[in-house]
């Protein structure tokens, strides 16, 4: 037995799914949809070298992405989503599942239809009611007749079928985040005065055909019905919780062979799934699911990345299988290292949900812990032996220059890591300990950073700055210099104000080498200024303004993300002045300048530069004729955020 | 620019169900826009508004911009379809007593608040491409839409 499996007992113990063997406790969810396929519903090459790594991560029970299965694409919810109304698309549904049954999984196959998200082709979509959306991408809502409704069951239970055809052990069908089966259960979305419409029991009605529909299709095989423990919908009007757990009642009654238990719509007013929640906080859902149906089984894994917390929701009951998706898209591997007690190896999700912001702007996902997401079909990502082993000098131990190394060394170069500082992790250390959503998520791709290097040999040289004279006296000892020292913040951009001295630099404050007051002007209201601002305004109780040159503040965060800093900046009482520039510094406060040029003054102790990040391309000019390889990674090049610092220092770790 | 005049205002009628009592007066509604003129300044002539009360939608408060003011009044609601809004507040009767008491200073406060907690719901009744393109950007962002939610 490998020796993580014996401290994961309950995650590695085999179960039953129907008539299935199931090799342990996991199920791979369908959690998104990856937008790699084509348009019209084919799917792709570069989907199936996805799924390719999906079948081998080892889940005992692998669901496929959502496919529409409707003609007409009143499903289609997403820009290149898979269809399966029609045995044309079988052909590569059958590659997938045989795949997956090849390594020893149970394939199932989620049927998606989007109800009020879906029409995307049709500039319409269907929907119980006439209940438009609250999202960007609007269309009008078509009311379901009666005979379409049939339609609909019809459809799901042949796409079933066809999903069967094709090798699939099971199907699922879905009403997580607010799709065609939530948008009948909801009292939110369904106000029809008929028999689908009005009491908990006719709004149920249409998930009841819809399940007696498919097992009848497929009688042999096991079905999953994915239904929310909290829609998080109910202030707008939406189901309660009791009134979620009803629903299920009602699944379990018409014989659901599986309830996954999941939480949240689109548009719900607040947040399931990012990294404000901390794990573990939805488990309650999941545990009155198991306690009300014991004898049905219960899938569950919303904000639940730690196979260790899973482990312990099996042993008490919480769940039946751990239902995890994006965390095996950070880290494909995650189930095998936890089986071989590698967890300290583990790329974590981080819960960025930079896949959802590109899913919901029609572009295919990516994840920011894991670059090769998405590119598994192409070479060019793929970490091979290097034909010509160099000896490597990384500048720079954040994200770009770890990563860059880590990859590097994969490859069988021998690498060296330089910073000034005296811990790896870069600018990236100062945003995780100001953060107030997860700093563990951030420290996590720090110490992530800190195993895997110490595992691959790689030399980490810290408190060592590396300039010109330096260079000079490493001359010839290196192959390859990867510039990857991040961003600084360019003083020069203030030097025009007068008093512009006496800021302090964000930096240095967010890393804790300089200290500010009580009284706080932060000048730029990005990532940096806001999460430094919310970080002293809670932890230290100052006083924070925020002034912002821009209309909005937070305009570099991940759209994901922006609401959650808005959100912050009222509960705290940060005042932001957009549109303002900054006039004067003095030791009092500052002055500053609105759109209407109004000058105002703002009382402060200490003023912070927090904008104007600015490349490291000095050091490129200085080293160009140092070296034979020179090449830069991450913010060193352009300042951007975590996402492309890993993304640049892979790609350029498996071209070294 | 929409200068922020008043139009015709229809008379101020009771229902039976109390609508019009929920709502603001578009005499209110109209000082409201008056004291948000930069909010409107940019919106397309004929661009609307609506606001109504969810436990009684039977009749919507409409703001209509036209070529030269943008003016309010009251008209029968009878779908969002129909009611030809660019944007629909469906305010509860809580929501709304903090509408009605806050019709001028901090009415986009109240509604942003309203929206975040539930107690409104902002229904698009169009793409927000095309919103935008109506001149709807800025009332977008003092509704707090850009900020909405951790899927938007």
């Amino acid at each position: 037995m490998q020796s993580g499996v014996a401290k994961l007992p309950h995650l590695f113990q085999p179960g039953r799914f129907g008539r299935f063997e199931i090799k342990n406790r996991i199920k791979y969810g369908a959690c998104c949809v990856s937008n790699y396929n084509a348009r019209n519903g084919f799917i792709t090459e570069r989907e199936i070298a996805r799924m390719r790594v999906i079948a081998r991560t080892g889940c005992g029970i692998i669901t496929n992405q959502g496919a529409y299965p409707d003609p007409l694409g009143e499903g289609k919810a997403y820009f290149r989503q898979i269809a399966i109304f029609d045995d044309k698309f079988l052909p590569q549904f059958e590659r997938i599942a045989a795949d997956i049954k090849a390594q020893g999984a149970m394939p199932i196959q989620q049927i998606l239809h989007a109800g009020r998200y879906g029409g995307i082709d049709l500039g319409y979509c269907v929907q119980p009611s006439d209940v438009p959306q609250t999202l960007p991408h609007f269309r009008p809502p078509k009311v379901m007749t009666r005979d379409e409704i049939r339609d609909c069951v019809r459809q799901h239970a042949d796409a079933a079928r066809r999903a069967i055809r094709a090798g699939f052990d099971g199907t699922e069908v879905t009403s997580f985040m607010g799709y065609l089966l939530a948008n009948f259960n909801s009292r939110f979305t369904n106000q029809r005065t008929d028999e689908y419409g009005g009491s908990i029991g006719n709004r149920g009605r249409f998930m009841r055909e819809l399940i007696d529909g498919i097992k009848q299709a497929t009688p042999d095989n096991p079905l999953v019905v994915r239904l929310n423990g909290a829609e998080l919908m109910d202030r707008w009007g939406g189901n309660t919780e009791d009134e979620c757990f009803e629903l299920m009642q009602q699944a379990v009654d018409v014989g659901i062979d599986m309830i996954s238990v999941t939480v949240g719509w689109q548009e719900a007013p607040e947040s399931s799934i990012g990294r404000d929640i901390p794990p573990g906080y939805w488990n309650y859902l999941s545990a009155r699911a198991k306690k009300m149906f014991p004898q049905t089984l219960v899938t569950f894994g919303n904000r639940l990345p730690d196979p260790r917390m899973a482990d312990d929701c099996l042993r008490d009951g919480v769940f039946d299988y751990w239902e995890v998706c994006r965390p095996l898209l950070a880290d494909p591997d995650l189930i095998h290292k936890a089986a071989e007690d590698r967890l300290d190896e583990v790329r974590r999700c981080i819960g960025s949900l930079n896949c959802l912001s590109r899913l919901f702007r029609d572009l295919p996902y990516t994840c920011t812990m894991n670059p090769a997401l998405g590119h598994e079909v192409e070479p060019e990502y793929q970490v091979t032996p290097a034909a010509v082993k160099k000896k490597v000098m990384v500048i720079g131990a954040g994200p770009a220059g770890m990563e860059c190394a880590i990859t590097a060394a994969k490859r069988g170069h021998d690498v060296t890591v330089f910073d000034k500082a005296d811990r790896i992790g870069g600018n990236l250390y100062a945003y995780a300990i100001n953060d107030l959503a997860r700093p563990d998520d951030l420290l996590s791709v720090i110490s992530h950073y800190e195993a895997v290097s110490r595992k691959l040999g790689i030399a980490v040289r810290l408190n060592t700055e590396v300039h010109a004279k330096f260079m000079r006296s490493v001359l010839h000892q290196y192959d390859v210099c990867v510039i990857a020292a991040g961003a600084t913040l360019d003083r020069a951009r203030y030097a025009h104000v007068k008093g512009a001295e006496r800021m302090l630099d964000g930096l240095d404050v967010a890393h804790g080498r300089s200290k500010a007051g009580r009284r706080v002007v932060i000048v730029g209201g990005g990532k940096l200024g806001l999460t430094l601002g919310e970080s002293l305004r809670k932890h230290q109780e100052a006083e924070v303004t925020v002034v912002e040159s821009g209309k909005r503040i937070a305009g570099d965060v991940k759209p994901s993300f922006k609401w959650r800093h808005a959100s912050w900046v009222e509960e705290l009482g940060i005042t932001c002045l957009t549109s303002s520039a900054l006039v004067e510094v003095s030791a009092d406060g500052v002055k500053v300048r609105n759109a209407k040029g109004e000058e105002t003054f703002v009382p402060a102790d200490t003023v912070v530069q927090a904008d104007g990040a600015a490349p490291a391309h000095a050091l490129f000019h200085e080293f160009e004729w140092m070296i034979d390889e020179l090449h830069g990674a991450g913010d060193a090049l352009i300042p951007r955020g975590l996402e492309q610092a890993i993304q640049e220092g892979f790609r350029l770790g498996v071209r070294l | 620019m929409t200068p922020i005049t008043a139009y015709a205002v229809p008379d101020r009628r009771s229902t039976a169900d109390g609508t019009v009592d929920r709502l603001p007066s578009p005499e209110a509604w109209i000082a409201a826009a008056a004291h948000h003129g930069e909010l409107f300044a940019q919106l397309d002539p004929g661009v609307r508004i609506a606001l109504l009360a969810r436990a009684a939608p039977t009749q919507m408060l409409v703001w209509e911009a036209g070529k030269s003011s943008v003016g309010a009044r009251l008209e029968p609601f009878a779908g969002y379809g129909a009611s030809a809004a660019d944007i629909v507040l469906a305010a509860d009767d809580e929501a709304l007593q903090e509408v009605r008491s806050a019709v001028t200073r901090r009415l986009f406060e109240v509604l942003r608040d309203g929206i975040r907690s539930g107690h409104i719901v902002c229904y698009m009744l169009k793409r927000r491409c095309v919103l935008e393109e109506r001149g709807l950007d800025e009332m977008l962002d003092a509704l707090g839409f850009a900020f909405m939610g951790a899927c938007r």
